[in-house]
């Protein structure tokens, strides 16, 4: 693949003796949705913390091309009663200061949250009372102020009820389409995000070959593959 | 009334006011970021560097502040670097200051030094140079978190995640330490090292079911600090307790008020 937009060329992790990833390599190509799939404890969090940039202490490369601008959307919990109280406005404008590297601070955030399919008249409410979809949605919103050309989303279905699910691939994937981004999904809701998926990388502390979505016939197959390493 | 005339008891309400604001200003980022203990631990650390002030003959007040903001970074960068857990390393600062400080004093050999003023407050005596100090350091504050706003709510709610490549987020805590180093400096003057915790947390829980954002958590919590400050100021005038104590009592009293009104409200 000629100039990859993320490449990550034999990464090894092990701390005190236990090996957290091993000699894992792969590239993403421009303008794809790429999958990262694994049971719990395969290393998916450990090798996103590489990709950011959050983890040094590796061997191997992970490199993200020149110019792009990556914009990770974490984990949306499930609603948290000891939060204190935070608008949705509140919520979007932490990503405008330029101290967090924001292109442009003129962004309408009404336009913005219309776009992810979110009332803007929720923009004054507060960020806790949202559905578990509608804080996923403004997620995404929050990190496309930004202006990414990559997005990282982690588990973008954790918060989610089974309802909203589709619609918010949908939008996953429109962003992908027309907005020219490349997305970067991790999941271990391995039947949902299959039929979306350009490439999917199964790990279960080593990634072995990264395949098309098309070389697996059910969920439970991916799964089987990557529990046995031979994906 | 009269005694509101007296330039001791308006300095204890211009000061006070000033560590409402600082309180009221500061207190959500402390409890949002779940380090509300962090203010006992910055108030030993200022102990130690008042018995330091002591043992080479400066201002013990003044002494505490360097000795804060030094220690305020060393916990910032043991806390950044991940091995350290948050509640260990305040059990190691907490009481690592309070041994240093027992320590220079016994070397001072200060026979007239008392700790208590610092760690139960003497609002009421407060000078013009300690207002003018207090007043300072408020309007530094409430300038970093104006000009910080958003980056503080982005580094105390989600650290580090939120900015991939940018070490934004780390830096932004360093100075929401630095901020509260300065607020416990003020609180170790006038409320008190030991209950300015009380005033920067209580507040905010009073406040936080009521406000919508978080600008309107800072407003109300900022009320809620000045509101105890005044009323606590105004009974110790002519009830013969510690001013400190009636302030913290008042701001229980307006928590136990709101909850009690908050259960009015859910009941009808």
């Amino acid at each position: 693949m000629s100039n990859p937009v993320i490449s990550v060329q034999n990464v090894s992790k092990a701390i005190a003796g236990r090996s957290l990833l091993f000699d894992v390599s792969f590239d993403i190509a421009e303008q794809s949705l790429v999958s990262l799939i694994g049971p719990n404890g395969a290393g998916k969090s450990t090798l996103v913390k590489i990709i950011l940039g959050l983890d040094r202490r590796f061997s191997g490369t992970a490199v993200v091309r020149s110019g792009e601008r990556v914009q990770y959307i974490p984990q949306v919990g499930m609603a948290d009663q000891q939060q204190l109280p935070l608008s949705v406005y509140e919520y979007i404008s932490i990503a405008t200061s330029r101290l967090y590297g924001a292109k442009s601070t003129a962004v309408d955030f009404a336009d913005t949250l219309a776009h992810v399919g979110v009332s803007p008249d929720t923009l004054h409410q507060s960020y806790t009372s949202l559905s578990g979809g509608e804080r996923q949605r403004v997620a995404i919103a929050r990190a496309l102020v930004g202006d990414p050309t990559v997005l990282v989303l982690d588990e973008p279905l954790a918060a989610v009820d089974y309802a909203s699910r589709a619609g918010l691939y949908e939008l996953i994937r429109h962003l992908q389409q027309d907005h020219h981004m490349t997305v970067l999904l991790v999941s271990h809701d391995i039947d949902s995000v299959l039929p979306l998926s350009d490439q999917v990388l199964c790990l279960n502390k080593s990634l072995h070959t990264d395949c098309h979505p098309s070389a697996f016939t059910t969920a439970n197959d991916v799964l089987q593959r990557a529990m046995h390493h031979h994906c | 009334m009269e005694l509101l005339t007296l330039t001791f008891v308006q300095y204890a309400f211009i000061g006070g006011i000033a560590m409402a604001i600082l309180t009221g200003l500061l207190g959500p980022f402390v409890v949002q970021s779940r380090q509300s203990i962090a203010s006992d631990m910055f108030a030993h650390v200022a102990l130690a560097g008042i018995g330091a002030a002591l043992v080479v003959g400066a201002s013990p007040w003044w002494g505490a502040l360097p000795a804060l903001l030094i220690v305020s970074t060393l916990i910032w960068w043991l806390l950044d670097s991940g091995k350290y857990s948050p509640d260990a390393l305040a059990m190691f600062f907490l009481s690592g200051g309070l041994a240093l400080a027992l320590g220079f004093v016994h070397v001072a050999r200060d026979t007239v030094f008392s700790f208590e003023n610092y760690l139960f407050g003497s609002i009421l005596t407060l000078t013009l140079t300690d207002l003018l100090a207090i007043v300072g350091a408020t309007l530094l504050v409430a300038l970093v978190v104006w000009w910080l706003w958003y980056p503080l709510i982005g580094a105390t709610q989600t650290p580090r995640y939120l900015v991939p490549f940018r070490h934004t987020p780390q830096l932004v805590q360093l100075f929401f330490f630095w901020l509260l180093a300065i607020v416990v400096w003020v609180g170790i003057k006038t409320i008190g090292g030991l209950l300015i915790g009380a005033l920067l947390v209580i507040p905010v829980l009073t406040a936080r079911h009521w406000a919508a954002s978080f600008r309107q958590l800072v407003l109300l919590s900022t009320v809620a600090s000045a509101l105890s400050v005044v009323v606590g100021l105004l009974l110790a005038l002519y009830v013969d307790l510690p001013p400190s104590s009636l302030i913290i009592g008042t701001a229980i009293a307006l928590f136990i008020l709101q909850l009690g009104a908050g259960f009015k409200l859910t009941r009808s």
